[in-house]
């Protein structure tokens, strides 16, 4: 198939925004600086999904943060669907892999492009009614989640495991080759501490079947499933950019099989699904094909949404909020339901955080976990505070830094120090001094705040039938932030003796104790 | 009535008493107890002073000179805590100046190479940097520097000899094979341990779940201590942690005392170094274990002031 100088134009455009949005996605860690140099979170201040999540959300909307959301949609509203052919990272990914997956061609029933409208408009109209799952099916969310949980701590795992073989077996020529660019590996590369992830399979799993939809169509989820391409679809019915001939023409119709998201038909060219890959500006035999700028066409047959199927995604739509409300609150039935620092109140964060993973890839404890049911039914990849597995950072901001939709705000360093998530107690049943009479501190030891949260206390305790002094640990319930340092480090094999709870949150609206009986 | 035995039966048991008699004299050759031997009255140097290069020339000097501890072409290992994410004054960590110039001395002495590294208790990175070790290392400017997050491949099991805690443990590798260790502690409030000097600053080399070791502080240290060898212990005392110990974060917990405490000999610093709390080396436990176990000597009228 003939190319023109468009498609090596858009390639390049794709493998420039892929390779950016991978570099950020790299630095999107601490390199030994507080605050991080760059917008890591790029990709989803220019994501309108998110600024439409943010915009439903209660509260203002984050101009400051989003702006860039909205000048896309700006230039779509111009320029038509360039974003999904020259810019998204997730197009970029299935037109990469496509060829390695191997390519389907069989025609779809054109009824399924109105997929992807229906799931648009049935997400918007759940988020109106306060339940956002827009984050679920951005693909923006999807690929970076999948990088984020499952294809970089794979990645990691397997450097490491090679590396780790050349530095345990001395083979010639190949070890100093391996063991010398290892430091290169190491500081700019991999990730500091592997990554270790609850959900890394199961989100795996549904990247994995988006691109094994390429076997089905080219750019299958693109066409039929991918809501942020319904919404820049709805923007782009009256681009400027347009293409010349604006119908199959009756001679050849080598658009008809040719384009990828077939969009050029007899009855004209539908813009809203033209991805603008320009691939039809080579293959033309006639060399007929270019785009230039002028006003849309009258004759747009654009894709019919059917009454019936809007009013049913609506409805469907409206449905969720009540059948996810008349379950117990997740959040005062799951103590362990932790947020991180700077989270707003759980309902709104629900709103607000679009399940990017930007918090739990920057995440330097590698505390934030992603929720499979714990946070709910409707809380799925949300992040979750895990301090068994690792515990947050006192003198660390970052998760507030990253996140896209103020679902986290970014908090200063000393609002972040006061920023209570939540509460540790100790369990007696298990904790050493308590439960077996051996003395230990490691709770008390750890803890960051500089008054300690955790104090020792001498007392007798009867230990097999005598008694015997000791310092047993208290949590000062005032001072404690819920970090989960003490719940990482409890040296208690398996099950931590002490362990953070959802009490006494910042974020939570509450009476305050003036001088409440716990100290 | 007696029971009667004969001459020969005498002499048999005479001579097996004797060879178990020497048998049982035979740990007194034991290599790990050779340091206890030769620390019969070890050196001890302290010093006072605010310019902190000064007092750890000063200090080194005083124990004939850096070139008693490393000699040209070694690997050495120095040891600061670097444990947590805490600024200088805090004195959580020990002060970057004091390790910037015995690094130096190392240097001069013609040292192959100086390795200085810390298992941190919060992130290696930040606590590398916001104790200001890295950016003191950096600015020595020497490629025979290496400051080093710690490998996790280079753990490995040892069997502790005489062990009373634990029988076997993960060591940190490159110490164990260093030419010579320079262990560089801060004294340190800590509410198990009482104080938290050099045997405690030796947790920092090892792997493991480290908080097991509590449960027994004083014997777990010692065994440690028994098998990483300290070529000599600088305790910082610049700035001392009095309260809320070890990571501190209260500016009115630290007090300034511009000493520094030196000596071959990792028990008599450490015993040096609670007087500087009010203490006697008798209300340590780890200090009264380490010495009973031979590893030094805590009796400071034994020690050779210098």
């Amino acid at each position: 198939m003939k190319q023109s100088s468009w498609t090596y134009a858009r390639r390049f455009s794709q493998s420039f925004c892929l390779a950016v949005f991978l570099w950020l996605f790299l630095q999107t860690e601490y390199r030994g600086i507080d605050q991080l140099p760059y917008p890591v979170s790029l990709l989803f201040r220019i994501d309108p999904l998110a600024a439409l999540a943010d915009f439903l959300a209660p509260g203002p909307f984050g101009w400051s943060l989003l702006w860039p959301a909205l000048v896309v949609l700006l230039l779509t509203s111009l320029f038509g669907r360039f974003f999904c052919g020259w810019v998204c990272p997730l197009g970029a990914t299935l037109d990469g892999l496509g060829k390695l997956v191997g390519r389907g061609r069989r025609a779809f029933s054109p009824g399924w492009r109105r997929v992807k409208y229906y799931l648009l408009i049935g997400l918007s109209a759940a988020t109106l009614f306060g339940v956002q799952l827009l984050g679920l099916f951005d693909p923006l969310a999807i690929f970076l989640r999948s990088l984020t949980l499952a294809v970089y701590p794979a990645y990691n795992y397997g450097l490491n495991k090679v590396f780790d073989f050349f530095y345990a077996n001395d083979l010639p020529l190949v070890s100093p080759v391996v063991k010398n660019s290892y430091p290169l590996f190491r500081d700019y590369l991999m990730a500091f501490h592997q990554p270790i992830f609850a959900l890394g399979l199961f989100t795996f799993l549904i990247f994995l079947t988006i691109v094994l939809l390429e076997r089905v169509e080219h750019r299958f989820w693109c066409k039929n499933l991918c809501p942020l391409g319904a919404l820049l679809g709805l923007c782009s019915r009256y681009a400027i950019l347009q293409r010349t001939p604006q119908r199959l023409c009756a001679d050849c119709q080598a658009c008809d099989s040719l384009c990828r998201a077939g969009a050029v038909r007899n009855a004209g060219l539908i813009s809203s699904e033209c991805l603008l890959c320009m691939d039809c500006t080579g293959y033309c035999p006639e060399e007929r094909v270019s785009f230039g700028l002028r006003y849309a066409a009258a004759h747009d047959p654009g894709i019919d949404l059917q009454r019936r199927g809007v009013l049913t995604a609506v409805a469907s739509g409206i449905m969720i909020a009540p059948a996810v409300r008349i379950g117990p609150v997740t959040y005062e039935q799951n103590p362990y339901l932790i947020r991180p620092p700077g989270a707003v109140a759980e309902e709104e964060f629900l709103q607000r955080c679009v399940r990017c993973a930007e918090c739990m890839k920057v995440c330097i404890g590698r505390t934030l976990q992603p929720a499979l049911l714990e946070a709910g039914p409707v809380g799925l990849w949300t992040p979750l505070v895990v301090p068994r597995i690792g515990y947050c950072e006192y003198n660390c901001t970052l998760c507030g830094q990253v996140c896209p939709t103020g679902a986290l705000a970014p908090l200063k360093l000393a609002e972040k120090q006061k920023n209570v998530i939540g509460l540790a107690v100790i369990k007696k049943d298990r904790c050493l001094p308590f439960a077996k009479g051996v003395e230990c501190l490691v709770c008390e030891e750890h803890c960051p705040t500089g008054e300690k949260a955790i104090v020792m206390e001498e007392q007798d305790v009867l230990v097999d039938g005598q008694l015997r002094r000791l310092k047993l640990p208290r949590v000062v319930d005032k001072l404690c932030i819920g970090c989960g340092i003490c719940e990482t480090k409890c040296p208690v094999e398996g099950a931590s003796a002490v362990r953070v709870i959802n009490q006494g949150e910042s974020r939570r609206k509450r009476t305050e104790l003036l001088a409440g009986p716990y100290g | 009535m007696m029971n009667q035995i004969d001459r020969r039966t005498f002499i048999r048991r005479t001579v097996q008493a004797a060879i178990a008699a020497a048998a049982g004299g035979l740990p007194a050759l034991d290599l790990l107890s050779l340091p206890a031997q030769a620390a019969q009255a070890p050196p001890l140097a302290v010093r006072k002073g605010q310019d902190i290069p000064l007092l750890v020339r000063e200090t080194i000097s005083a124990l004939g000179g850096i070139q008693n501890f490393v000699k040209p072409g070694e690997v050495v290992v120095v040891k600061p805590n670097i444990g947590w994410d805490r600024t200088v004054e805090l004195a959580a960590n020990t002060h970057p100046g004091v390790v910037k110039t015995l690094v130096q001395l190392c240097l001069e002495a013609g040292a192959k190479q100086v390795r200085i590294f810390d298992r941190t208790c919060n992130d290696e990175r930040r606590c590398y940097t916001q104790s200001g070790i890295r950016s003191s290392m950096e600015s020595i400017r020497s490629e025979r520097v290496s400051l080093e997050y710690m490998d996790r491949r280079a753990y490995k099991e040892l069997t502790i000899k005489g062990g009373q805690a634990f029988d076997r443990w993960e060591f940190y590798m490159p110490v164990i094979e260093a030419d010579s260790l320079i262990n560089v502690p801060i004294a340190k409030h800590h509410s198990i341990s009482q104080l938290t000097l050099g045997m405690k600053n030796l947790m920092g080399v090892i792997g493991g779940n480290r908080g097991r070791l509590h449960h027994n502080i004083a014997e777990s240290l010692s065994d440690i201590a028994s098998v990483i060898h300290s070529d000599l212990t600088v305790v910082d005392a610049t700035r001392i942690l009095k309260a809320n110990g070890p990571q501190g974060g209260r500016l009115q917990d630290v007090r300034v005392l511009d000493t520094l405490i030196a000596s071959p000999d990792i028990v008599a610093a450490d015993a040096y170094a609670t007087t500087l709390f009010g203490l006697s080396p008798e209300q340590v436990p780890t200090v009264v274990a380490a010495a009973r176990r031979g590893l030094g000597v805590m009796d400071l009228k034994q020690v050779r002031m210098v």
